[in-house]
């Protein structure tokens, strides 16, 4: 957790808010157990057990996408990460969605232990949330998508070009949401909930 | 504009390919668990690499992975650059969880050449690292740590920061750091640990003797537990001692011997139990034999069962156990620190001295004017016993009349207590009070020490002074021991005849020695006291003051202490007839108007103070600076909740209120060592902050509330306290201080302007009221002294409607609707009976009116004492609100005429307050004032400001800097939408330091007690964590009362509020609050409509925000 002096409080929130995002959307994919629980070995990030990938492809598609994120959570762009989970048809089941909000105005420098006691504490709630998602069809997929506030425009940047328009087909109806944890402070302010479909539009499992 | 996007950089992972792909390693399915429990894992463990079976059991498995993590541990280490080897020859066992986390602490053992174990292993670990303990280890460390330091991670670091290997000692585990010894070792009569110690178990048999015999030893004398408790803790020093001894290979049969005979005094002592003045000489006889100077004599007396005897021995025995204690461990300390304190008997002598002499003292009073104008030459005796304390403690043993002799808390000769009083033949040696019992000892080898007898002191001061008042009807007590006698106009011939016979008559009875000294006034009178002593008598005549003075040392002036001394002694003054030479103008100059006039007066031998005059106290306060350890912010204010009771019993006890509340704190200076006298308090800084409130009290909540802010000013790391006293000055007499807070408050203030609307208001009532009330308005000594309010106390009040439960009730006409119809249906009901059941009818026509007529928004302040006075019936600690219910329990008794006091709901609806002295804008109160208000004060003003001035105000954010959450301060009222149901309502409810809803609430006793429930929180905490109180307190509460829309409304209204200001950054805390809200709906009504009421509100916000619907399952 060490960062650097020069980093705006907007630039250290975002560097560990990336960090954590790879670890917590690692514990998604392990919590809803896509792959087999092999596929993870135990490690400890900020002092709590987590899991981290063990299949190099796994980890770098988490580690590339969030990272491709950074520069568009340190200009306070993206309005949240999701990680969907979907069926064959491309309909979506089940979202775990964190809601981002990095105060841009924020001046003062980011207390890192308080960041990191509150951000410890979304993976250990996460670690006991099963029993609110539900159970996944056997043959879904999943992916990270990003709900940007603007569309980046291609062609600026690297990172910009690296994201595509999602295949996910959208809900009909809006969703329930189960918030599993919140956490309000500055320059970062993070919720964390689950949506489902609403009953009218229960997908075929 | 929402897009969503997906990351192109990778494919989508197909789960199917994946399971494949991992199908190799499905035998690591294990793995998850494996490295949580090893102890139930281990037959999995073992069965799952049994296929191989290198290892034929689990204890080889061990102790192959033991062998193969330190082979990892070396190779990493070499690995690493080697830097400077700090923890050479460290190894580390890190237990549980840890900031930094044991990887991290891994890796500084890496890199700074020391080792780290993953199983714990009593050969190869030399600390064990952890933050925290569960009791159960803690209990029984021994077992846990195998003797081995527990040390914080933070000796790690700090230890790294230093560049070299710092002392474990001060990072040990406060939970386990208990190796100083603790004053409650001798307060608490437990000594559990005994089998540790190797030469104690015949003690061990013993020992429960010695227990069972305090209590009954406990009843032969009234105050004799504190007198054990006091012997204990002399013991507790012999016992260190004794440990010496044994370690200096003294013969341990000694040390048996006379534990043997400790039980047969034992028995002896119940049989003889009212002979101990007589075996208490036989003891001393015994210490004084001069082949036993050893501090441990007082076992080897043989069949002596003095109490003091009788207690050395056991306290070996305590002392043996390692049980260590003080403010710690001691959950009395304060309370039995006081009651073993000498300076706490003198200070509160004076108040028995009162007690016991009532009448004389005030009888005092008459005198006083005559003698002043009186020309007749003035003659005052002083009288003084000699070395009280000792004299008192050895009057029953003529042998030891010659013998030095010392009254301390110790008998330890080693000891660090100080002497408190040491008599003539003692003094001769040099033995001056205050002196460690090691020094005195050092200068006196045979000097014979006794704890202190405080019944006893009593017992002979009240002696003294009865013998005093028989004489003279003026008798000023300056301390238990001295008082002055003015004879002026008992006309005595011959003062000193008059003195010897008054001091005859002392030794007489008390078999103490007295000295007096005569003068023309006070200041000679003792001054003559001073040459007389010890045990005679002087009269310095008019004619011979002159000379008296001109050699005596200016330190022998009453009121020049050492500061002024060297101050004057820098003048080259010495003696007073030095002083007589400067003039009156420059010794004012000098040490100010008061000092210098006195200087000047004294070396004169002026005196203008007149016997009897009883100097009241200015403040009024408990100190204590011996056996103060903190471990944590917890133990401290429980420290401070216990000395603040002290506090609040010593005022009332002397029948006053203070204003002004300093706490001074004795930090223990940066480089002082552990003090040299024995759980004192060392070399310490003093610090003190003080703060003053407006009305006085003597309430133990609020004393706590202040001392909790005060300590909070003070920054300091409560480990380094070593002292603590509170101070209340400003000193007011209780009764007529509560007379007078109605001119002191805020309330009378700002309602003079409406005074006439009041009175009017009340007028008939008032009249009724007085006359109804005359006789015991009076007989309490309460006034009615302002016609526009009422000042009767409520707890007199309380008392007379107790006492009197069936007055005339007033006509119907009289009474308010609102007011009988929000009674309590018990209440109601009765009062239906009184009134023949008209009272029902009265109701239903009352209530259209009513319901008209009670908007939400009115009575505030009402309302708020309603409330007050639910919450603290008999004592309320805040003035104003005190006022309101005095009003409320007054309009209460003419409404009622039968005394519920405290359960009434009562609203007389005033909007007095409105047109009052309040600024009418915010742009007229400065923020920063309000501020620095005290809170209750601050709430009063609140609520004295009208709805839409309050919103204004309380939306402010700067009234509130970082009290409460950071979220509702930041609220934007014009954020919220307007149109909801209650217009009345502010739009900020969740704003301010004080949410405007408690008050709002306090119409409605359910959800006044939502407010209180929050209140005692302690406003900072969330609803979802009062919530769940808030239930089960309401249950009963549901049933007994009606529901009303208001109510419904309100609750709702709130909850909307609350949704309001958290649901954009705190959904989580939403979604709790309405999941345990929906819980409630099942079980009560009133939940279930606002339940029912708010969700529609509740979704639609979440809505906004999510795009989706809250899912409540």
């Amino acid at each position: 957790m060490q960062r650097k002096e020069n980093e705006t409080p907007q630039g250290q929130a975002a560097s560990v808010l990336v960090e954590f995002l790879e670890v917590a959307i690692t514990a998604v994919v392990f919590l809803k157990g896509v792959y087999p629980s092999g596929a993870f070995e135990r490690r400890r990030y900020m002092n709590v057990v987590v899991q981290r990938a063990r299949h190099p492809q796994l980890r770098y598609y988490i580690h590339a996408t969030v990272s491709g994120l950074l520069p568009f959570l340190q200009k306070g762009m993206v309005d949240r990460v999701a990680v969907v989970f979907f069926n064959t048809d491309n309909v979506p089941l089940e979202k775990f969605i964190f809601k981002l909000t990095v105060n841009q105005s924020y001046g003062s420098a980011v207390e890192g232990v308080d960041l990191q006691i509150s951000l410890r504490s979304f993976l250990a709630k996460l670690s006991v949330s099963e029993s609110l998602t539900k159970k996944l069809p056997p043959d879904c997929r999943w992916e990270i998508t990003g709900n940007f506030q603007l569309l980046p425009e291609t062609g600026t940047s690297k990172e910009a070009n690296s994201w595509i328009p999602t295949g996910i087909k959208q809900w009909e109806q809006p969703p329930f949401i189960t918030p599993i944890r919140s956490m309000s402070s500055d320059p970062l302010c993070l919720q964390f909930y689950i949506e489902h479909p609403s009953l009218s539009e229960s997908p075929v499992l | 504009m929402d897009s969503r996007l997906s990351n192109s950089s990778s494919s989508t992972h197909h789960s199917n390919s994946k399971k494949r792909k991992k199908n190799a390693t499905a035998n690591n399915t294990n793995q998850k668990t494996l490295g949580v429990a090893w102890g139930s894992k281990s037959l999995s463990a073992s069965s799952c690499s049994s296929r191989k079976s290198p290892f034929s059991d689990f204890s080889s498995y061990m102790a192959h992975k033991n062998c193969k993590l330190q082979n990892q541990f070396d190779s990493e280490a070499s690995a690493s650059a080697a830097r400077k080897p700090i923890f050479s020859g460290v190894s580390i066992f890190v237990d549980g969880f840890t900031v930094p986390s044991s990887q991290e602490l891994r890796g500084y053992m890496l890199k700074y050449d020391g080792r780290f174990e993953n199983y714990f292993s009593r050969h190869c670990v030399t600390h064990i690292i952890c933050s925290n303990l569960p009791d159960s280890k803690v209990k029984n460390i021994r077992a846990f740590s195998a003797g081995l330091p527990v040390v914080k991670p933070t000796w790690i670091l700090d230890s790294i920061a230093a560049n070299r290997l710092l002392s474990w000692v001060p990072y040990q585990l406060e939970q386990v750091a208990s190796n100083q010894p603790k004053l409650s070792a001798f307060f608490t009569l437990k000594s559990s640990k005994m089998s540790e110690d190797t030469f104690t178990n015949a003690l061990c048999q013993v020992e429960p003797d010695v227990q069972d015999s305090f209590p009954r030893v406990g009843q032969l004398k009234e105050r004799h537990p504190s007198e054990v408790g006091e012997m204990v803790e002399v013991c507790r020093q012999i016992s260190n001692e004794s440990n010496d001894i044994s370690s200096k290979k003294t013969d341990v049969f000694m040390m048996e011997e006379p534990i043997g005979e400790r039980v047969i005094c034992d028995e002896e002592k119940l049989a003889e139990a009212n002979s101990s003045e007589t075996n208490n000489e036989r003891n001393t006889e015994g210490e004084l034999d001069p082949t036993y100077q050893e501090p441990s004599t007082s076992f080897s007396i043989p069949c002596s069962d003095n109490q003091n005897v009788h207690q050395f021995p056991s306290s070996e025995a305590t002392g043996s156990s390692k049980q260590c204690h003080s403010t710690l461990t001691d959950p009395n300390f304060v309370e039995n620190y006081f009651k073993n304190s000498r300076l706490h008997f003198i200070g509160t002598w004076r108040q028995r001295y009162r007690k016991r002499f009532p009448t004389l003292s005030t009888g005092l009073n008459n005198g006083i004017s005559n003698s002043n104008k009186s020309d007749i030459k003035s003659v005052i005796l002083h009288v003084d016993m000699d070395c009280f304390f000792v004299s008192v403690v050895i009057r029953n043993k003529p042998a030891l009349f010659d013998k030095p002799v010392a009254v301390c808390h110790s008998n330890n000769s080693k000891g660090t207590s100080e002497i408190s009083s040491a008599n003539y033949p003692a003094r001769s040696y040099g033995i001056r009070a205050g002196m460690f019992v090691r020094d005195a000892k050092a200068l006196c080898p045979h000097l014979v020490t006794f704890p202190y007898n405080f019944e006893a002191y009593e017992e002979v001061a009240d002696q003294f002074y009865s013998i005093l008042h028989r004489h003279c009807n003026k008798v000023q007590a300056v301390s238990c021991d001295e008082a002055f006698l003015d004879f002026t106009d008992a006309m005595v011939e011959d003062p000193e005849l008059l003195a010897s016979s008054i001091r005859k008559e002392i030794y007489e009875t008390t078999r103490c020695t007295a000295s007096a000294g005569i003068g023309g006034n006070m200041l000679m009178a003792r001054i003559a006291t001073r040459t007389a002593k010890p045990n005679g008598q002087c009269y310095i005549t008019p004619e011979r003051v002159d000379d008296h003075l001109n050699q005596l040392p200016v330190d022998a002036l009453p009121g020049i202490g050492y500061v002024l001394q060297e101050k004057l002694k820098k003048q080259s003054v010495n003696t007073c007839g030095q002083l007589r030479m400067i003039s009156k103008n420059s010794l004012q100059k000098e040490y100010g108007m008061k000092t210098g006039e006195m200087l000047w007066n004294y070396s004169r031998g002026i005196d203008y103070r007149s016997v009897g005059i009883i100097q009241e106290c200015k403040s009024i306060g408990a100190d204590v600076n011996w056996g103060v350890r903190f471990r944590d912010m917890k133990d401290c204010e429980h420290f401070l909740i216990n000395l603040c009771k002290e506090v609040s019993l010593r005022l009332q006890c002397c029948g006053v209120q203070g204003r002004t509340f300093t706490l001074k704190i004795k930090k223990r200076r940066k480089d002082a060592d552990e003090p040299a006298k024995f759980m004192g308090c060392g070399d310490c800084e003093n610090l003190s902050h003080s703060v003053t409130i407006p009305l006085a009290t003597e309430n133990v909540e609020i004393l706590q509330r202040i001392v909790k802010q005060l300590l909070g000013c003070f920054y300091i790391d409560v480990k380094e306290i070593r002292g603590i006293g509170l101070h209340v000055s400003r000193l007011e007499n209780a009764d007529t201080s509560k007379q007078g807070t109605e001119k002191y408050t805020l309330k009378s203030w700002l309602t003079s302007g409406s005074a006439s609307v009041e009175k009017q208001k009340y007028h008939m009532g008032h009249n009724k009221h007085n006359s109804d009330c005359a006789n015991c308005a009076s007989s309490h000594g309460c006034i009615h002294s302002q016609g526009s309010s009422f000042q009767i106390d409520n707890k007199i009040l309380n008392i007379h409607v107790s006492g009197d439960p069936i007055s005339t009730p007033p006509p119907l006409c009289q009474l308010d609707v609102e007011v009988i119809r929000n009674l309590p249906s018990e209440v109601f009901s009765e009062l239906n009976e009184i009134y023949g059941g008209k009272l029902i009818d009265f109701i239903a026509k009352g209530k259209g009116k009513c319901e008209s007529s009670s908007s939400l928004g009115n009575s505030l302040e009402d309302d708020a004492a309603t409330c007050k006075e639910e919450d603290l019936p008999y004592s309320d600690p805040i003035p104003l609100n005190q006022i309101f219910s005095e009003n409320k329990a007054m309009q209460h008794e003419r409404v009622l005429g039968s005394g519920h006091g405290s359960c009434s709901q009562v609203t007389h609806n005033s909007n007095i307050e409105r047109d009052d002295l309040l600024p009418s804008s915010l742009s007229q109160i400065d923020a920063s004032v309000l501020q620095q208000i005290p809170e209750d004060l601050k709430a009063v003003i609140l609520e004295h400001l009208p709805a839409h001035r309050a919103q204004d105000f309380c939306s402010t954010p700067a009234i509130c800097p970082g009290r409460i959450n950071q979220d509702s301060v930041g609220v934007d009222t014009s954020k919220n939408c307007p149109g909801t149901v209650n217009h009345a309502l502010n739009d900020s409810l969740w704003a301010g330091n004080l949410p405007s809803w408690m008050d709002k609430f306090k119409d409605s006793s359910c959800l006044r007690k939502l407010g209180e429930i929050y209140h005692r929180s302690g406003f900072n905490s969330q609803l979802s964590s009062v919530l769940p109180q808030f239930l089960s307190e309401f249950h009963h509460l549901d049933l007994t009362q009606e529901i009303y829309d208001e109510t419904v409304n309100i609750m709702c209204e709130l909850l909307k509020q609350y949704v309001k200001v958290k649901i954009e950054r705190d959904i989580e805390e939403i979604y709790i609050c309405f999941r345990l809200l929906k819980r409630f709906a099942v079980k009560s009504q009133f939940f279930s409509r606002v339940y029912n009421d708010i969700f529609p509100f509740l979704q639609a916000a979440v809505d906004d925000n999510y795009g989706g619907s809250l899912f409540m399952p």
